[in-house]
Protein backbone atom coordinates (compact mmCIF):
# COMPACT_ATOMS: atom_id res chain seq x y z
CA UNK A 1 0.00 0.00 0.00
CA UNK A 2 2.78 2.34 1.02
CA UNK A 3 4.51 1.43 -2.58
CA UNK A 4 1.02 2.09 -4.44
CA UNK A 5 0.97 6.25 -4.12
CA UNK A 6 4.87 6.99 -4.72
CA UNK A 7 3.86 4.50 -8.07
CA UNK A 8 1.03 6.48 -8.88
CA UNK A 9 3.23 9.63 -8.86
CA UNK A 10 5.65 7.95 -10.83
CA UNK A 11 3.01 6.92 -13.44
CA UNK A 12 1.02 10.57 -13.46
CA UNK A 13 4.19 12.10 -14.18
CA UNK A 14 5.25 10.03 -17.39
CA UNK A 15 1.74 10.49 -18.14
CA UNK A 16 1.63 14.51 -18.18
CA UNK A 17 5.28 14.84 -19.80
CA UNK A 18 5.37 15.87 -23.33
CA UNK A 19 7.39 13.09 -25.35
CA UNK A 20 9.64 15.04 -27.12
CA UNK A 21 10.45 17.53 -24.89
CA UNK A 22 13.92 18.12 -26.79
CA UNK A 23 15.50 15.85 -29.24
CA UNK A 24 18.91 16.29 -27.81
CA UNK A 25 19.00 11.99 -28.22
CA UNK A 26 18.31 11.92 -31.72
CA UNK A 27 20.35 15.13 -32.84
CA UNK A 28 23.38 13.89 -31.10
CA UNK A 29 23.64 10.88 -32.50
CA UNK A 30 23.35 12.54 -35.89
CA UNK A 31 26.56 14.63 -34.93
CA UNK A 32 26.64 18.17 -34.54
CA UNK A 33 28.88 19.78 -36.96
CA UNK A 34 30.81 22.18 -34.48
CA UNK A 35 31.22 21.68 -31.01
CA UNK A 36 32.84 24.38 -29.94
CA UNK A 37 30.65 27.28 -30.05
CA UNK A 38 28.14 26.32 -27.86
CA UNK A 39 30.56 25.14 -24.97
CA UNK A 40 32.43 28.48 -24.93
CA UNK A 41 29.71 30.16 -24.37
CA UNK A 42 28.88 28.62 -22.00
CA UNK A 43 31.85 30.09 -19.57
CA UNK A 44 32.52 33.03 -21.19
CA UNK A 45 29.23 34.85 -21.52
CA UNK A 46 27.14 32.55 -19.33
CA UNK A 47 24.45 35.04 -18.57
CA UNK A 48 22.89 35.20 -21.85
CA UNK A 49 22.26 31.88 -22.12
CA UNK A 50 18.77 29.97 -22.23
CA UNK A 51 19.23 27.83 -25.42
CA UNK A 52 18.61 24.23 -25.37
CA UNK A 53 21.32 21.97 -26.35
CA UNK A 54 20.38 22.06 -29.99
CA UNK A 55 21.77 25.29 -31.85
CA UNK A 56 22.98 25.94 -34.99
CA UNK A 57 26.94 26.48 -34.69
CA UNK A 58 28.07 29.97 -35.08
CA UNK A 59 29.99 30.29 -38.59
CA UNK A 60 33.57 28.69 -38.76
CA UNK A 61 36.33 30.68 -39.14
CA UNK A 62 36.71 32.06 -43.05
CA UNK A 63 39.67 29.98 -43.81
CA UNK A 64 37.70 26.80 -42.97
CA UNK A 65 36.55 24.39 -45.40
CA UNK A 66 34.82 21.72 -43.50
CA UNK A 67 35.83 17.99 -45.15
CA UNK A 68 34.07 14.57 -44.05
CA UNK A 69 37.09 13.64 -41.91
CA UNK A 70 35.87 16.61 -39.64
CA UNK A 71 31.84 15.66 -40.17
CA UNK A 72 33.55 11.94 -38.88
CA UNK A 73 35.47 13.09 -36.43
CA UNK A 74 32.89 14.59 -34.24
CA UNK A 75 29.97 12.10 -34.95
CA UNK A 76 29.79 11.92 -31.43
CA UNK A 77 29.63 14.95 -30.15
CA UNK A 78 27.20 15.15 -26.97
CA UNK A 79 26.11 18.51 -25.83
CA UNK A 80 24.59 20.32 -22.33
CA UNK A 81 23.23 23.44 -21.65
CA UNK A 82 24.63 24.39 -18.90
CA UNK A 83 22.38 27.75 -17.53
CA UNK A 84 23.39 27.04 -13.83
CA UNK A 85 26.88 27.04 -14.53
CA UNK A 86 27.70 29.18 -11.07
CA UNK A 87 25.98 26.67 -9.03
CA UNK A 88 27.09 23.74 -10.66
CA UNK A 89 30.79 25.09 -10.57
CA UNK A 90 29.99 25.80 -6.86
CA UNK A 91 28.66 22.27 -5.79
CA UNK A 92 31.66 20.89 -8.15
CA UNK A 93 34.15 22.33 -5.56
CA UNK A 94 32.08 21.41 -2.65
CA UNK A 95 31.60 17.63 -3.92
CA UNK A 96 35.67 18.07 -4.61
CA UNK A 97 36.15 18.63 -0.83
CA UNK A 98 33.86 16.14 0.38
CA UNK A 99 35.59 13.66 -1.33
CA UNK A 100 39.37 14.86 -0.12
CA UNK A 101 38.24 15.87 3.24
CA UNK A 102 35.33 13.11 4.33
CA UNK A 103 34.50 10.59 1.74
CA UNK A 104 38.03 9.21 0.76
CA UNK A 105 39.56 9.14 4.35
CA UNK A 106 36.00 7.27 5.41
CA UNK A 107 36.56 5.15 2.62
CA UNK A 108 40.13 4.72 3.01
CA UNK A 109 39.91 3.71 6.93
CA UNK A 110 36.83 1.24 6.11
CA UNK A 111 38.86 -0.38 3.24
CA UNK A 112 41.42 -1.28 5.86
CA UNK A 113 39.54 -2.78 8.67
CA UNK A 114 36.90 -4.92 6.17
CA UNK A 115 38.70 -7.01 3.30
CA UNK A 116 37.69 -6.82 -0.67
CA UNK A 117 35.78 -9.29 -0.34
CA UNK A 118 33.02 -8.04 2.51
CA UNK A 119 32.88 -5.29 0.77
CA UNK A 120 31.57 -6.86 -2.24
CA UNK A 121 29.07 -8.72 -0.39
CA UNK A 122 27.47 -5.06 1.12
CA UNK A 123 27.41 -3.68 -2.35
CA UNK A 124 25.63 -7.29 -3.30
CA UNK A 125 23.68 -6.76 -0.97
CA UNK A 126 22.57 -2.61 -1.79
CA UNK A 127 22.18 -4.19 -5.29
CA UNK A 128 20.08 -6.74 -4.55
CA UNK A 129 17.42 -4.68 -2.64
CA UNK A 130 17.19 -2.19 -5.06
CA UNK A 131 15.84 -4.59 -7.41
CA UNK A 132 12.55 -2.50 -7.96
CA UNK A 133 14.12 0.40 -9.45
CA UNK A 134 16.09 -1.71 -11.93
CA UNK A 135 12.49 -3.98 -12.79
CA UNK A 136 9.94 -1.13 -12.77
CA UNK A 137 12.65 0.95 -15.55
CA UNK A 138 13.13 -2.51 -17.80
CA UNK A 139 8.96 -2.53 -17.44
CA UNK A 140 8.29 0.77 -18.56
CA UNK A 141 11.21 0.31 -21.42
CA UNK A 142 9.19 -2.51 -22.49
CA UNK A 143 12.38 -4.62 -21.92
CA UNK A 144 10.41 -7.35 -20.89
CA UNK A 145 13.16 -10.03 -20.76
CA UNK A 146 15.54 -7.63 -18.88
CA UNK A 147 12.19 -7.38 -16.05
CA UNK A 148 12.03 -10.58 -15.85
CA UNK A 149 15.76 -11.34 -15.11
CA UNK A 150 15.93 -9.07 -12.21
CA UNK A 151 12.95 -10.76 -10.99
CA UNK A 152 14.33 -13.85 -11.17
CA UNK A 153 17.71 -12.63 -10.47
CA UNK A 154 16.30 -11.60 -7.26
CA UNK A 155 14.74 -14.69 -6.18
CA UNK A 156 18.00 -16.58 -6.30
CA UNK A 157 20.30 -13.81 -5.27
CA UNK A 158 17.44 -13.97 -2.07
CA UNK A 159 18.56 -17.34 -1.37
CA UNK A 160 21.15 -19.30 -3.21
CA UNK A 161 22.77 -15.68 -2.77
CA UNK A 162 22.39 -15.25 1.01
CA UNK A 163 19.77 -12.62 1.14
CA UNK A 164 21.71 -11.03 -1.70
CA UNK A 165 25.44 -11.36 -0.12
CA UNK A 166 26.50 -13.02 -3.43
CA UNK A 167 25.65 -12.66 -6.77
CA UNK A 168 24.69 -16.15 -7.46
CA UNK A 169 22.56 -15.15 -10.79
CA UNK A 170 26.06 -14.20 -12.39
CA UNK A 171 27.87 -17.06 -11.30
CA UNK A 172 25.24 -19.84 -11.45
CA UNK A 173 22.93 -18.54 -14.06
CA UNK A 174 25.17 -16.10 -15.93
CA UNK A 175 22.49 -13.84 -15.79
CA UNK A 176 23.79 -10.38 -15.01
CA UNK A 177 22.58 -7.51 -13.63
CA UNK A 178 21.52 -4.63 -16.02
CA UNK A 179 21.75 -0.94 -15.06
CA UNK A 180 18.57 0.37 -15.39
CA UNK A 181 16.93 3.28 -13.84
CA UNK A 182 14.01 5.82 -14.16
CA UNK A 183 16.00 8.40 -15.69
CA UNK A 184 17.47 6.17 -18.71
CA UNK A 185 13.52 4.83 -18.82
CA UNK A 186 13.29 9.16 -19.42
CA UNK A 187 15.80 8.97 -21.70
CA UNK A 188 14.70 5.58 -23.63
CA UNK A 189 11.14 8.05 -24.18
CA UNK A 190 13.28 10.58 -26.40
CA UNK A 191 12.94 13.06 -23.44
CA UNK A 192 16.28 14.98 -23.07
CA UNK A 193 18.59 16.29 -20.31
CA UNK A 194 16.94 19.56 -20.19
CA UNK A 195 20.10 21.32 -18.37
CA UNK A 196 23.10 19.89 -16.65
CA UNK A 197 22.84 20.03 -12.73
CA UNK A 198 25.33 19.09 -9.86
CA UNK A 199 23.80 18.20 -7.01
CA UNK A 200 26.17 18.51 -3.26
CA UNK A 201 26.86 14.21 -2.31
CA UNK A 202 25.22 13.06 -5.39
CA UNK A 203 27.46 14.73 -8.04
CA UNK A 204 26.88 15.59 -11.41
CA UNK A 205 23.27 14.66 -13.21
CA UNK A 206 20.91 16.79 -15.11
CA UNK A 207 17.06 18.08 -14.89
CA UNK A 208 16.06 14.71 -16.19
CA UNK A 209 18.23 12.39 -14.19
CA UNK A 210 17.34 14.39 -11.22
CA UNK A 211 13.57 13.69 -11.82
CA UNK A 212 14.09 10.12 -12.66
CA UNK A 213 16.67 9.82 -9.36
CA UNK A 214 13.64 11.05 -7.30
CA UNK A 215 11.33 8.64 -8.55
CA UNK A 216 14.16 5.55 -7.74
CA UNK A 217 13.99 6.87 -4.66
CA UNK A 218 10.74 5.64 -3.89
CA UNK A 219 11.59 2.69 -5.38
CA UNK A 220 14.62 2.19 -2.78
CA UNK A 221 13.62 0.22 0.20
CA UNK A 222 15.77 2.02 1.96
CA UNK A 223 13.91 5.20 1.65
CA UNK A 224 11.33 3.73 3.58
CA UNK A 225 13.68 2.90 6.74
CA UNK A 226 12.65 4.34 9.97
CA UNK A 227 13.59 6.68 11.28
CA UNK A 228 14.74 8.99 8.31
CA UNK A 229 18.24 9.14 10.49
CA UNK A 230 18.86 5.60 10.14
CA UNK A 231 17.61 5.72 6.73
CA UNK A 232 20.12 8.47 5.61
CA UNK A 233 22.86 6.71 7.49
CA UNK A 234 22.14 3.30 5.78
CA UNK A 235 22.43 5.49 2.39
CA UNK A 236 25.98 7.42 3.17
CA UNK A 237 26.86 3.82 4.33
CA UNK A 238 26.26 2.50 0.91
CA UNK A 239 27.90 5.42 -0.68
CA UNK A 240 31.31 4.95 0.93
CA UNK A 241 30.95 1.16 0.63
CA UNK A 242 30.85 2.02 -3.42
CA UNK A 243 33.95 4.60 -3.11
CA UNK A 244 35.65 2.22 -1.39
CA UNK A 245 36.19 0.56 -4.94
CA UNK A 246 37.08 3.85 -6.41
CA UNK A 247 39.78 5.44 -4.50
CA UNK A 248 41.74 6.95 -7.42
CA UNK A 249 39.65 7.46 -9.91
CA UNK A 250 38.78 10.70 -9.04
CA UNK A 251 42.29 12.22 -8.60
CA UNK A 252 43.03 10.12 -11.95
CA UNK A 253 40.27 12.21 -13.82
CA UNK A 254 41.75 15.25 -12.56
CA UNK A 255 45.09 14.51 -13.17
CA UNK A 256 44.29 13.73 -16.49
CA UNK A 257 41.80 16.51 -17.14
CA UNK A 258 42.35 19.79 -18.54
CA UNK A 259 39.58 21.41 -17.05
CA UNK A 260 38.09 18.95 -14.63
CA UNK A 261 34.81 21.03 -14.53
CA UNK A 262 34.35 20.64 -17.86
CA UNK A 263 35.70 16.83 -18.31
CA UNK A 264 33.29 15.44 -16.07
CA UNK A 265 30.59 16.99 -16.97
CA UNK A 266 31.43 15.58 -20.58
CA UNK A 267 32.00 11.93 -19.23
CA UNK A 268 28.58 12.52 -17.77
CA UNK A 269 26.61 12.99 -20.59
CA UNK A 270 28.53 10.16 -22.72
CA UNK A 271 28.04 7.63 -19.75
CA UNK A 272 24.41 8.28 -19.58
CA UNK A 273 23.87 8.92 -23.44
CA UNK A 274 25.70 4.99 -23.56
CA UNK A 275 23.19 3.72 -21.05
CA UNK A 276 20.37 5.05 -22.24
CA UNK A 277 21.17 3.44 -25.48
CA UNK A 278 21.85 -0.09 -24.01
CA UNK B 1 71.07 -32.91 -46.81
CA UNK B 2 69.89 -30.45 -49.92
CA UNK B 3 66.50 -31.72 -48.72
CA UNK B 4 67.26 -30.88 -45.23
CA UNK B 5 68.39 -27.75 -46.01
CA UNK B 6 65.52 -27.31 -48.27
CA UNK B 7 63.36 -27.56 -45.17
CA UNK B 8 64.75 -25.88 -43.07
CA UNK B 9 64.64 -22.76 -45.46
CA UNK B 10 60.77 -23.28 -45.71
CA UNK B 11 59.96 -23.55 -42.40
CA UNK B 12 62.10 -20.39 -41.66
CA UNK B 13 59.88 -18.78 -44.09
CA UNK B 14 56.84 -19.93 -43.09
CA UNK B 15 57.67 -18.92 -40.01
CA UNK B 16 58.64 -15.33 -40.68
CA UNK B 17 56.71 -14.01 -43.81
CA UNK B 18 53.17 -14.29 -42.84
CA UNK B 19 54.29 -11.61 -39.94
CA UNK B 20 56.05 -9.25 -42.15
CA UNK B 21 52.93 -9.35 -44.75
CA UNK B 22 49.82 -9.87 -42.43
CA UNK B 23 49.94 -7.59 -39.87
CA UNK B 24 46.66 -9.23 -38.29
CA UNK B 25 43.10 -8.13 -37.75
CA UNK B 26 42.33 -5.18 -35.51
CA UNK B 27 41.67 -7.44 -32.79
CA UNK B 28 44.83 -9.49 -32.72
CA UNK B 29 46.77 -6.31 -33.21
CA UNK B 30 45.12 -5.26 -29.89
CA UNK B 31 45.41 -8.18 -28.28
CA UNK B 32 49.18 -8.36 -29.11
CA UNK B 33 49.59 -5.28 -27.66
CA UNK B 34 47.91 -5.62 -24.57
CA UNK B 35 49.73 -8.94 -24.38
CA UNK B 36 52.88 -7.53 -24.21
CA UNK B 37 52.13 -4.98 -22.13
CA UNK B 38 51.18 -7.63 -19.36
CA UNK B 39 54.39 -9.30 -19.97
CA UNK B 40 56.22 -6.30 -19.24
CA UNK B 41 54.02 -5.70 -15.86
CA UNK B 42 54.51 -9.31 -14.74
CA UNK B 43 57.78 -9.22 -15.39
CA UNK B 44 58.81 -10.49 -12.16
CA UNK B 45 62.95 -9.71 -12.55
CA UNK B 46 62.36 -6.33 -12.93
CA UNK B 47 61.93 -5.22 -9.19
CA UNK B 48 62.51 -1.91 -6.99
CA UNK B 49 62.34 1.64 -8.14
CA UNK B 50 64.32 1.42 -10.60
CA UNK B 51 62.20 -1.26 -12.09
CA UNK B 52 59.52 0.90 -12.34
CA UNK B 53 60.82 3.31 -14.72
CA UNK B 54 62.59 0.53 -16.70
CA UNK B 55 58.62 -0.44 -16.94
CA UNK B 56 57.07 2.45 -17.54
CA UNK B 57 59.71 2.91 -20.22
CA UNK B 58 58.87 -0.43 -21.86
CA UNK B 59 55.08 0.81 -22.09
CA UNK B 60 55.75 3.91 -23.42
CA UNK B 61 57.75 2.24 -26.57
CA UNK B 62 54.65 -0.44 -27.02
CA UNK B 63 52.08 2.68 -26.85
CA UNK B 64 54.30 4.33 -29.58
CA UNK B 65 53.53 1.60 -31.79
CA UNK B 66 50.10 1.01 -30.49
CA UNK B 67 48.52 4.48 -30.82
CA UNK B 68 48.46 7.11 -33.78
CA UNK B 69 49.10 9.94 -32.18
CA UNK B 70 48.33 12.07 -34.90
CA UNK B 71 45.43 10.73 -35.68
CA UNK B 72 44.68 10.67 -32.25
CA UNK B 73 45.44 14.85 -32.03
CA UNK B 74 43.52 15.30 -35.53
CA UNK B 75 40.50 14.04 -34.31
CA UNK B 76 40.38 15.27 -30.52
CA UNK B 77 40.90 19.05 -32.25
CA UNK B 78 38.39 18.60 -35.01
CA UNK B 79 37.81 21.23 -37.15
CA UNK B 80 40.38 23.52 -34.42
CA UNK B 81 42.57 21.60 -36.02
CA UNK B 82 43.19 23.59 -38.92
CA UNK B 83 43.73 26.41 -36.98
CA UNK B 84 47.37 25.26 -36.39
CA UNK B 85 50.39 25.65 -38.20
CA UNK B 86 52.07 22.69 -38.55
CA UNK B 87 54.86 23.33 -35.77
CA UNK B 88 51.79 23.69 -33.27
CA UNK B 89 50.34 20.70 -34.51
CA UNK B 90 53.69 19.18 -33.76
CA UNK B 91 53.96 20.45 -30.34
CA UNK B 92 50.57 19.50 -30.15
CA UNK B 93 50.69 15.89 -30.82
CA UNK B 94 53.81 16.05 -28.20
CA UNK B 95 52.04 17.79 -25.20
CA UNK B 96 48.82 15.61 -25.54
CA UNK B 97 50.99 12.19 -25.85
CA UNK B 98 52.70 13.57 -22.80
CA UNK B 99 49.70 14.80 -21.03
CA UNK B 100 47.71 11.35 -21.64
CA UNK B 101 50.55 8.68 -20.61
CA UNK B 102 51.47 10.58 -17.34
CA UNK B 103 47.59 10.62 -16.70
CA UNK B 104 47.19 6.82 -17.57
CA UNK B 105 50.63 5.27 -16.73
CA UNK B 106 49.91 4.86 -13.04
CA UNK B 107 46.39 3.42 -13.80
CA UNK B 108 48.50 0.66 -16.09
CA UNK B 109 51.01 0.30 -13.47
CA UNK B 110 47.97 -0.57 -10.48
CA UNK B 111 47.15 -3.49 -13.02
CA UNK B 112 47.10 -6.25 -10.32
CA UNK B 113 46.33 -9.43 -12.87
CA UNK B 114 42.30 -9.03 -13.55
CA UNK B 115 41.11 -11.35 -17.06
CA UNK B 116 40.69 -9.41 -19.78
CA UNK B 117 38.74 -10.59 -22.68
CA UNK B 118 39.16 -9.48 -26.37
CA UNK B 119 35.15 -9.44 -27.45
CA UNK B 120 35.07 -9.09 -31.17
CA UNK B 121 35.47 -6.63 -33.64
CA UNK B 122 32.50 -3.30 -34.35
CA UNK B 123 33.57 -2.38 -38.31
CA UNK B 124 32.65 1.51 -38.06
CA UNK B 125 33.54 2.15 -41.45
CA UNK B 126 36.05 1.23 -44.49
CA UNK B 127 39.36 1.95 -42.83
CA UNK B 128 38.12 2.19 -38.98
CA UNK B 129 37.07 -0.32 -36.91
CA UNK B 130 36.51 -0.77 -33.05
CA UNK B 131 37.58 -3.36 -31.07
CA UNK B 132 35.21 -4.45 -27.76
CA UNK B 133 37.34 -6.08 -24.92
CA UNK B 134 36.32 -6.60 -20.77
CA UNK B 135 38.13 -6.02 -18.20
CA UNK B 136 37.14 -8.71 -15.29
CA UNK B 137 37.60 -7.17 -12.28
CA UNK B 138 35.86 -8.96 -8.45
CA UNK B 139 33.53 -5.59 -8.10
CA UNK B 140 32.28 -5.36 -12.03
CA UNK B 141 33.15 -5.82 -15.61
CA UNK B 142 34.83 -2.74 -17.03
CA UNK B 143 34.15 -2.57 -20.76
CA UNK B 144 37.11 -0.53 -23.19
CA UNK B 145 37.11 -0.12 -26.65
CA UNK B 146 40.11 0.40 -28.87
CA UNK B 147 38.89 2.28 -31.74
CA UNK B 148 41.57 1.80 -35.09
CA UNK B 149 42.25 2.96 -37.99
CA UNK B 150 44.30 1.04 -40.88
CA UNK B 151 47.92 2.85 -41.49
CA UNK B 152 49.54 1.32 -44.38
CA UNK B 153 49.44 -2.78 -43.73
CA UNK B 154 49.16 -1.82 -39.75
CA UNK B 155 45.96 -1.01 -37.06
CA UNK B 156 46.61 1.65 -34.80
CA UNK B 157 44.22 2.80 -31.80
CA UNK B 158 42.93 6.69 -32.03
CA UNK B 159 40.49 6.43 -29.26
CA UNK B 160 39.62 4.55 -26.28
CA UNK B 161 36.33 3.96 -25.14
CA UNK B 162 35.58 2.76 -21.27
CA UNK B 163 32.36 2.53 -20.22
CA UNK B 164 30.91 4.33 -22.95
CA UNK B 165 33.27 7.61 -22.44
CA UNK B 166 35.20 8.03 -25.45
CA UNK B 167 38.65 9.41 -24.51
CA UNK B 168 38.96 11.88 -27.84
CA UNK B 169 35.58 13.08 -27.49
CA UNK B 170 36.03 14.38 -23.39
CA UNK B 171 39.30 15.91 -24.64
CA UNK B 172 37.48 17.67 -27.58
CA UNK B 173 34.79 19.36 -25.33
CA UNK B 174 37.51 20.61 -23.34
CA UNK B 175 39.78 22.11 -25.93
CA UNK B 176 36.67 23.63 -27.67
CA UNK B 177 35.97 26.04 -24.66
CA UNK B 178 39.87 26.73 -24.24
CA UNK B 179 40.06 27.51 -28.02
CA UNK B 180 36.70 29.63 -27.61
CA UNK B 181 38.75 32.14 -25.69
CA UNK B 182 41.88 31.48 -26.59
CA UNK B 183 44.29 31.52 -29.48
CA UNK B 184 46.32 27.81 -30.54
CA UNK B 185 48.97 29.08 -28.92
CA UNK B 186 47.26 29.84 -25.57
CA UNK B 187 45.97 26.61 -25.78
CA UNK B 188 49.15 25.00 -26.16
CA UNK B 189 50.61 27.28 -23.39
CA UNK B 190 48.25 25.54 -20.91
CA UNK B 191 49.20 22.64 -22.21
CA UNK B 192 52.69 22.95 -21.66
CA UNK B 193 52.08 24.08 -18.24
CA UNK B 194 50.14 20.84 -17.61
CA UNK B 195 52.50 18.68 -18.98
CA UNK B 196 55.36 20.48 -16.84
CA UNK B 197 57.04 22.12 -20.02
CA UNK B 198 56.51 25.64 -19.15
Amino acid sequence: MKLMIPLSLILIFFLLSPLPVSADIASTTEGIPSVQNDDISKSSDREAIDETEIELPADPPADDTGDIFEEEAEEEAVQIADPLYPWNKAMYHVNDKLYFWLMKPLAQGYSIVVPEDARISVSNFFNNITTPIRFVSSLLQFKIKDAGNELLRFVYNSTAGVCGLVDAAKEDLGIKQQDEDLGQTLGSYGIGHGFYLVWPFLGPSSLRDTVGRIGDRFLDPVHYVNPTEASVGITVYDKVNETSFRIGDYEDLKKSAIDPYVSIRDAYLQYRKKKVED
Amino acid sequence: MKQRLCMLVLIIVLVHVPIAAYAGTPLETVKGHVDRVLDVLRDSSLKGESATKIKKDKIRTISDRMFDYTELSRRTLGQNWKRFGTEQQKEFIELYKSILEGAYIDRIMSYTNEKILFNRENPLSEKTTEVQTTILTKKADIPISYRMIRKGDEWRVYDVIIEGVSLISNYRTQFSQILGNKSPEGLLDTLRKKAGKA
